[in-house]
């Protein structure tokens, strides 16, 4: 059990390793994000009438805030998709096998490695986020609320990238997987809660859509992270902050154990190939 | 002369045929931009202040002929940059046509893709707002074509910048939030002028802001625009990314 522990940190350690050579990357990721928040976020909110900032509670441009970090941190995770593909690509999955270490442990360690690279790798996004809403109100931000948000983030990062491997290793082609990524990317991106309140998608009429929102995991870590900033909106979101945590939590467990076993199974004898 | 041209075509109606291979590709990219519409004419429609925008589907449509120019015409860097990393540009270096006929071929293709692609979203257009007359039709031509050429441009010379397979994505997406962000196709003036201050004007040399607000024009949303800084805005803008697509493109097939 200790060993296997080691093992699993020693390849987290890797994938945390290579963060390091995305310097560039993550200039380029800030920089958008800037131009999200500075430009879009504050534009869009303008144009918004203020009867909805009034009916969830919250100023329109926080809440957009605190959902477009949770759609960077799932369009960052499906990223790390890939990284893996390119792997696959690379042959660097070879290089894998040839260590001296589990098929699962390298699973395990490979997800929860690229979660944790892709938490860290938005964390200045998330601080900032985090700095702007503080500046307007000092008491929605504290050290627990910057860490429990940081908590639900790895976790809901861990059910992407495991998502992202399962993907991975269906699909086993980096132009199919690039294609197929930004797709699905877009999809959930829209389907979700990061630009409209659910009361408002609701009021629709499209039944459908407000379905696929109110059970899309981007949805339910946006309204994690409002809830947890102003716990007024909790009144605002379809559940409690509880029970969206839960659904993350199991949510990561369920993709991270499925990963694990289809990595374990597919990877034997080139069966990714 | 006929021989560059032909090599130019047929390297073009390649990435034509190319195009038509990704089914699904196209099929979810089109079937994301008719739900973009749909999505902000039930429900961003509700959310705007009317007193800035009185009819959002109407105000954003244009926005949408832009953003399916840039999915389609973009879509060739993304082949270009692959075909780099994995070295397939030796083969295409030993093709029995010119070098600059492939570039123009390539960078023609991404155009071909992007007016192609941009059809139906123009009957869209017709069928939400207003027919352009014939003058109009003919700026709603000139407004495509430059601006498809300048995506194509754009994407093959961000996927020349780089091999790596993350960072050309990268670069791709810091592309569209700047394009797109900083530009008049989301919102109007009030809110950049109300937002960004003095640095407003900045959106305005979007050759996004110019190729939407012809059409905005065309398609009878707004009565009166500035069409001559608009057309030479984006004709300038079209003869810079061409000659520096076609530069950085011919330097790294034969690096």
């Amino acid at each position: 059990m200790g060993s296997a522990l080691r093992d699993v940190l020693i390849v987290m350690q890797w994938d945390l390793m290579k963060l390091k050579n995305q310097k560039i990357f993550l200039a380029m990721r800030v920089t958008w994000f800037v131009i999200q928040v500075l430009v879009f976020a504050r534009a869009v909110s303008y144009i918004v009438k203020r009867a909805v900032s009034e009916l969830i509670g919250v100023d329109y441009y926080y809440f957009y805030l605190l959902g477009v970090y949770a759609s960077l941190l799932y369009s960052t995770g499906i990223s790390r998709g890939y990284i893996v593909a390119e792997e696959f690509d690379d042959g660097i999955v070879e290089y894998h096998l040839s260590l001296p270490v589990k098929r699962g442990v390298l699973a395990v360690g490979r997800v929860l490695g690229s979660a944790l690279s892709a938490v860290l790798f938005t964390l200045p996004m998330m601080l900032f986020v985090m700095l702007i809403v503080g500046l307007e109100s000092p008491s929605s931000i504290s050290v627990s609320t910057v860490l429990v948000s940081i908590l639900a983030a790895v976790l809901f990062s861990v059910s992407i990238v495991g998502f992202v491997v399962l993907v991975v290793m269906g699909v086993r082609s980096t132009d199919l997987t690039d294609i197929l990524m930004g797709a699905v990317d877009a999809v959930l991106i829209r389907l979700s809660t990061v630009f409209y309140p659910l009361p408002i998608i609701e009021a629709s009429g499209i039944a459908p859509y407000y379905v696929a929102a109110a059970l899309n995991p981007i949805s339910h870590f946006a309204d994690f992270l409002r809830i947890l900033v102003f716990p007024e909106y909790e009144l605002v979101a379809k559940h409690g902050v509880l029970p969206t945590l839960l659904y993350i939590a199991g949510l990561a467990a369920g993709l991270l154990i499925l990963a694990l076993e289809y990595y374990e199974k597919k990877l034997e004898a080139g069966g990714w190939k | 002369m006929n021989s560059w041209l032909r090599g130019a075509f047929l390297v073009a109606s390649r990435d034509l045929a190319r195009f038509w291979r990704n089914k699904f590709w196209l099929a979810g990219q089109v079937a994301m931009n008719v739900a973009d519409l749909v999505i902000f004419a039930a429900i961003f429609r509700g959310v705007v202040r009317s007193e800035l925008i009185p009819d959002y589907i109407r105000f954003i449509t244009p926005g949408v002929l832009c953003l399916s120019i840039f999915i389609s015409a973009f879509s060739i860097g993304r082949e270009v940059g692959v075909e780099l990393r994995r070295e397939v540009t030796h083969y295409l270096v030993s093709l029995p046509i010119q070098r600059s006929a492939l570039v123009a071929g390539r960078i023609l293709g991404g155009v071909l893709r992007g007016l192609i692609y941009q059809l139906p979203f123009l009957a869209l257009a017709v069928l939400i707002m207003e027919p352009p007359s014939l003058v109009e039709w003919l700026i709603v031509v000139y407004a495509s074509v430059s601006l498809a050429t300048i995506m194509s441009s754009i994407s093959i010379t961000l996927s020349t910048a780089t091999r790596d397979f993350n960072l050309q994505a990268a670069l791709r997406s810091i592309t569209y939030f700047t394009l797109f962000f900083v530009s008049n196709v989301f919102y109007p003036e009030e809110a950049l002028k109300a937002r960004l201050g003095s640095a407003a004007p900045i959106a305005y040399y979007s050759p996004v802001s110019m190729a939407t607000t012809m059409y905005r024009y065309c398609f009878g949303y707004a009565k009166s625009v500035d069409l001559v800084f608009n057309l030479a805005g984006l004709g300038a803008w079209l003869a810079i990314g061409v000659v520096i697509a076609y530069k950085l493109y011919l330097r790294n097939l034969i690096k």
